[in-house]
């Protein structure tokens, strides 16, 4: 089967700025795709992009048959999405505004009558139903923007940062919404920077930095895939210098050491086991007490670190 | 392909986000009233039989019909601030991302903001009508469904201007402008015979001319309208056509969201 998105050397700037840098990615039908990356990785103008919200610099992408520059009213039919900031004029109530986007995506009268009401329930805001947004919070304004997309049941559902600000009792009644959407054959988009939502929701996860695609594929394939398999985290006394860290480099088997602090070291190595007396008795001899030793299976988090040299959270303060 | 149904499913949000408006409402109306029973009878005595002669009688009547009109006008143009306001809100992206087309969308919201504008204008204007006393119902209907089609040109005039401002305080200046302008440089409220000849040509080509004509036309003044009819309506067609084709084109090749203001 033919990817059911298909972005060619997709870019987009900003002025001088490129937000968007020749992406090249295909979203298979039917699969949740995670795009994930620090903030300002330029997800939300990927995503804007494909629903034609914003016009593509250079490249284009396919939506389904369709180019976004050249076919835009038939892309969008294929469309649905939630955004990140919730796009609701203040005085509108959830009621209006579900049944509005409902109509608008062609469902008739007798539909929404049902649908509605059960979107409402489904995200817990059928009491709150007839009062204006005004007064909601954000994880309110939150589940009425997915509520777009869980009644209008896109075939391709693109949703940037789905739970933010929502608890997590809540994210997890949404990641189950949106596996059931995908189940139904709707195929989702997902942009987040949450790592774990990104792990357990995604069939196969891209990963963005600066505008580029640094790599896709499945969440435990990336994984397994970084050279290191065994990540130990190790907390010291005092701080590391510069030779002693370039020393530890050098032990054989250890692939990568990033320094999360100067006393927080993570190391990337293979076969623990062996290695890890040699790490201990490595810091005895520097005279650099080990205050904790905690070994941990590699995250997207540690995929996301071989390709930047930096965690998702650094890289969000940058 | 444009499908009506996309057209009026845009049309009747706008309809359905005027009654926010409330106090605005109320005090238009209030306005409405103060122009006829204040201004309207106070004037009407200042004038001697010629002047009268010269507006089809009765300047009372010529000024209220004409009142009707920049009461449609200026009530219409909302819909330029709603933009803004949605623009705020980041509405604008989520209406770019709806299964509608552009055209679609600036010919719904046209149409929304032209009606609603002439639901709320309506009664007044039924008042009006009762006072000057109709004539001729089939003149009349025809004058009213070409008032529709001003209405729904002067808000794809004001959905241009919006999308190609982008500021919110220069369009609020620009449109209190316009609005000064376009009243005065027309036969809304006096006829074109006592202008400087300079503001008759402008005057002469004001779409707010036209529309007054034609309602005075259709009222039954036949004597105060100066452009025939057919005239009128054909320029009302030609400037509702025009925004319509500015507002769609601004939308598909300009509009965009995120960076919008
Ligand atoms: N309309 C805009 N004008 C200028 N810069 C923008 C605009 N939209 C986004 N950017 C910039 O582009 C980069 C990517 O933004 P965005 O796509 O929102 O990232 P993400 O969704 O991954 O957090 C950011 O640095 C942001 O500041
Ligand atoms: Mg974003």
């Amino acid at each position: 089967m033919p990817p059911i998105i298909r972005m060619v050397n997709l870019t987009k700037k900003f002025g001088e700025f490129t937000a968007v840098d020749h992406l090249n990615l295909e979203v298979e039908e039917g699969e949740i795709l995670g795009l994930l990356g620090p903030n300002g990785a330029g997800k939300t103008t990927t995503l804007l992009m494909l629903t034609t919200v914003i016009k593509p610099t250079e490249g284009t992408a396919f939506v389904g048959p369709y180019d976004v520059g050249q076919e835009p009213d038939k892309a969008r039919t294929l469309i649905g999405m939630a955004f990140q900031e919730p796009k609701l004029l203040w005085v509108d109530s959830p009621w209006d505004i579900l049944n509005w986007h409902a109509k608008v995506c062609g469902l008739s009268a007798e539909e929404r009558k049902k649908k509605v009401r059960w979107v409402l329930e489904q995200v817990e805001l059928w009491n709150d139903r007839l009062k204006s947004v005004h007064a909601f919070s954000g994880g309110m304004r939150k589940r009425v923007e997915i509520a777009k997309i869980l009644i209008q049941r896109p075939k391709i559902a693109i949703v940037d940062e789905p739970t933010a600000q929502i608890d997590i009792v809540g994210k997890h009644r949404i990641w189950n919404m949106l596996r059931e959407l995908r189940d139904e054959g709707s195929t989702i988009l997902l942009a987040t920077n949450e790592l774990y939502e990104a792990d357990v929701l995604s069939d196969r996860v891209a990963i963005m930095h600066k505008g580029k695609l640094l790599v896709c594929d499945e969440p435990k394939k990336l994984k397994d895939s970084i050279p290191g398999g065994d990540v130990v985290e190790i907390a010291l006394e005092k701080d590391i210098t510069t030779a002693a860290l370039a020393k530890l480099k050098e032990i054989p088997r250890v692939v990568n050491v990033l320094t999360i602090k100067q006393n927080q070291l993570k190391i990337y190595l293979n076969q623990a086991e062996e290695v890890l007396p040699k790490i201990t008795e490595f810091f005895m001899k520097e005279r650099l007490q080990v205050k904790s030793i905690r070994m941990s299976e590699p995250s997207l988090d540690d995929v996301f670190a071989h390709y930047t040299g930096l965690t998702i959270e650094e890289a969000q303060r940058e | 392909m444009i499908s009506l149904k996309k057209v009026w499913t845009v049309a009747e949000r706008d309809i359905r986000m005027f009654l926010r408006y409330k106090f605005l409402l109320i005090m238009r109306a209030i306005w409405f009233v103060s122009q006829i029973a204040l201004f309207g009878l106070v004037v009407n005595r200042m004038f001697r039989p010629d002047v009268q002669s010269a507006v089809g009688g009765n300047y009372f009547n010529y000024y209220a019909a004409g009142i009707i009109i920049t009461m449609l006008y200026s009530t219409t143009v909302f819909i330029g601030y709603d933009i803004y306001e949605e623009a705020d809100h980041g509405v604008i992206e989520y209406l770019l991302s709806v299964p509608v087309s552009r055209k679609e969308l600036v010919l719904g919201r046209s149409i929304g903001g032209g009606l609603r504008s002439f639901l709320y204008v309506g009664p007044m204007m039924l008042f009006v009508l009762y006072l000057i006393g109709v004539s001729n119902v089939l003149q009349l209907f025809a004058a009213l469904l070409s008032l529709f089609l001003f209405t729904f040109g002067v808000a794809g005039f004001s959905i241009t201007l919006a999308v190609s401002i982008k500021s919110s305080d220069r369009f609020d200046i620009l449109m209190g402008v316009i609005d000064a302008l376009i009243v005065r440089l027309s036969t809304t409220l006096y006829p074109i015979a006592y202008m400087p000849s300079p503001y008759q040509g402008i005057a002469s080509i004001n779409p707010l001319t036209f529309a007054a004509d034609l309602f005075r036309w259709g009222a039954g003044l036949e004597s105060a309208a100066l452009v025939p009819p057919m005239l009128a309506v054909l320029s009302i067609v030609v400037f509702f056509s025009m925004f319509t084709f500015f507002g769609i084109f601004l939308h598909e090749r300009k509009l965009e969201g995120g960076g919008w203001q």
